[in-house]
């Protein structure tokens, strides 16, 4: 399978017919750009990135959808219930043509990565937790076995939660005025935050109803 | 790094420091530190990071697992981790659901891919 992060130069050239996406290409990638400025464009690809995870699989859907679609549309007096499964449809090939809009958007952003840029998106988008750790410390805590799925939702949350973790600690350590590498007082101000924004889980107070 | 440690009430179960003299109990394998610095420079930390931060970061991420099962096991089927619990107890955090949602949806698809590959290798 084609793995997303491996990028290949020429996906960043655009489609013939995509007259926007020509012009933004030819931007230089040349400024010197601070890993704190890297992590604040890392933080919108979050949901963006999402949806690129498996590019062919996606591509291929898409593809076969609006052939479906083309066939459905082309009657002029559909019944009621044939018109609201057009709208379904029809909401469904826009959402996979935006789809296919911000991943068009991420190859030609990805194509214009200086080399630390490519390297730190690839430990991005490559670092996980290993899914027998988390087996195993899950186990241990229910004493019975869980399903496979139940591991990969926790391993994705996980990532999720270390990472916002280390944006907040990135940007208390920016506010601190002082430099990465971070130390553990930016951590623990940045959990601190998190938990009074309730984005973080706090056990630490019992809360009571009635006193 | 000893004066960074200026906050002892941190961590209560685990001992401070964790390098040096091993104090018997409560000190536990480090699972995560190889994985979590390749995350830490990917999320924008610097390529190295301290280590007292990446133990920061794994103890932080142990009590998130904990907590989340602890609370999984108590809705929903008692006593067992499924998915749904773990989807319900996240629906307030609009990332961490996007992104269950969306790994979940790519594992399906995966595996039906895979599947319609086997049978279409399985016949020839």
């Amino acid at each position: 399978m084609a793995d997303p992060a491996r990028v290949r130069p020429e996906a960043g050239r655009p489609e013939p017919g995509e007259g926007s996406c020509s012009s933004t290409s030819s931007e230089p990638a040349a400024k010197p750009v601070s890993p704190l400025d890297i992590h604040k464009d890392l933080k919108s690809f979050d949901r963006k990135l999402s949806v690129m995870m498996d590019l062919s699989v996606l591509q291929r859907s898409a593809a076969a959808a609006e052939e479906e679609e083309e066939e459905g549309s082309s009657s002029l007096h559909p019944s009621p219930a044939k018109k609201l499964k057009m709208e379904h449809d029809k909401k469904k090939e826009k959402r996979q043509k935006v789809d296919e809009d911000e991943i068009q958007k991420m190859q030609v952003l990805v194509s214009s990565f200086s080399e630390e840029q490519l390297n730190r998106y690839e430990m991005y988008r490559r670092s996980a937790f290993p899914k027998a750790a988390i087996k195993r410390l899950i186990q241990s805590i229910t004493g019975s076995s869980v399903s496979q799925n139940v591991v990969i939702a926790m391993s994705g949350i996980s990532k999720v939660f270390t990472g916002e973790i280390v944006e907040e600690a990135l940007d208390v350590c920016e506010k601190w005025g002082d430099k990465p590498p971070l130390q553990p007082k930016h951590m623990r101000e940045a959990v601190r935050r998190l938990r009074s924004r309730e984005q973080s889980p706090n056990t630490k107070h019992k809360h009571i109803l009635f006193h | 790094m000893a004066e960074e440690e200026d906050d002892p009430g941190f961590d209560e179960d685990l001992d401070d420091g964790g390098n040096g003299v091993d104090s018997g109990q409560g000190k536990r394998k480090r699972l995560f530190s190889k994985e979590l610095r390749c995350m830490m420079y990917g999320f924008g930390d610097d390529q190295n990071p301290y280590t007292e931060s990446v133990d920061i970061l794994e103890d932080l991420v142990i009590e998130f697992i904990t907590e989340m099962t602890h609370k999984a096991m108590s809705i929903g089927r008692q006593g067992r981790v499924q998915v749904e619990d773990i989807v319900f107890l996240i629906r307030k955090d609009p990332r961490k659901f996007a992104r269950v949602k969306d790994l979940l949806t790519m594992n399906e698809e995966l595996k039906k891919t895979l599947k319609a590959f086997d049978e279409a290798n399985y016949g020839s």
